[in-house]
């Protein structure tokens, strides 16, 4: 193997586990916004996509095609609205 | 040959002597001989639960029944289990002391059953005990629940505490009765989130359940809250 094709394997493996790691990150929010979702009464069996629109401020699109913005108001309350 | 004979009969008179004394207590001789000695120090009670207290050491578990048969039958007792164990009769001759083993040996019946009464006592309350500030740092330290979730449930418990304050300011709305489905419903949603992520906080949360419960109505240890 020459220098060229190592470095190439290790900038793949690099990408690869920080793809991965930002999946995990993205499946421990999405459980995160549905148990808020749910905690709020409504419902969302799954969050398949969810957006940071800014700090502690989301929009999760559910399994079954409902879509919510859960965020933090300026009183510390989780405030989920359904659009 | 006489080497053997000077040796080996102080050998044979010894052990004749033990099969002496061991064949003493089922015969009737030997009873006779311990007779003085009991006699001497008590006239009656003190060699029947004498013997009874000393067989009871070996067998701890059947010392109840014979300091209720000692009284009724006390030379019967004592001769059986001579009969079981004539070492230990042997030692009772020699110990002049019988009386307090004896007292010790009863007195010992009625704390059997006092002895667990107070192991049990610990045990029950063992099970309601709270404390807060332990669950509520667990709680935010737990992995198992998200910040939104536990920004949410924090919500929620403040509003729950709202209205305990209300309902000590003898504010009808919230009656006991919907503090209380709230309260369990509260309780649900944490259980539901924990149990999957985090059991063992879980069923810490689940087993103060009635003790969180008896602290929020319960005026005084609200205030403390």
């Amino acid at each position: 193997m020459t220098p060229r094709t190592l470095y190439a394997v290790a900038c793949a493996a690099a990408a690869s586990m920080g793809g991965y790691s930002a999946s995990a990150e993205d499946a421990a929010m999405g459980k995160d916004l549905a148990a808020t979702i749910a905690l709020q009464g409504m419902t969302c069996d799954k969050v398949v996509e969810s957006k940071r629109n800014g700090d502690s401020d989301y929009t999760a699109v559910c399994k079954d095609g409902n879509r919510y913005h859960v965020f933090v108001d300026a009183k510390g309350r989780v405030v989920v609205k359904k659009l | 040959m006489r080497r053997v004979v000077i040796y080996g009969l102080p050998v044979f008179l010894m052990l004749a002597g033990c099969v002496s004394v061991k064949n003493t207590p089922p015969a009737a001789e030997p009873a006779p001989v311990t007779a003085p000695a009991p006699l001497a120090p008590t006239p009656q009670n003190p060699p029947v639960p004498a013997s009874a207290a000393q067989t009871a050491e070996p067998t701890a578990p059947s010392a109840a029944p014979p300091p209720v048969t000692a009284p009724a039958t006390p030379s019967p007792a004592p001769a059986r289990k001579s009969q079981a164990k004539p070492k230990n009769v042997a030692k009772t001759q020699v110990t002049p002391a019988p009386a307090a083993p004896q007292k010790t040996a009863t007195q010992q019946t009625p704390t059997a059953p006092s002895a667990p009464a107070t192991t049990a006592a610990p045990s029950r309350p063992a099970a309601p005990t709270l404390d807060l500030a332990a669950l509520e740092q667990r709680l935010r330290d737990t992995r198992a629940i998200g910040v939104f979730t536990k920004l949410s449930l924090k919500n929620q418990v403040d509003d729950l505490l709202d209205r305990f304050r209300q309902f000590h300011r003898r504010q009808t709305p919230p009656t006991l009765d919907q503090l209380r489905q709230q309260y369990d419903l509260l309780l649900l949603k944490v259980l539901s989130l924990l149990q999957d992520g985090d059991p063992s906080l879980a069923q810490a949360i689940s087993s103060s359940r009635s003790a969180i419960w008896n602290v929020l109505t319960d005026p005084q240890k609200f205030q403390q809250i």
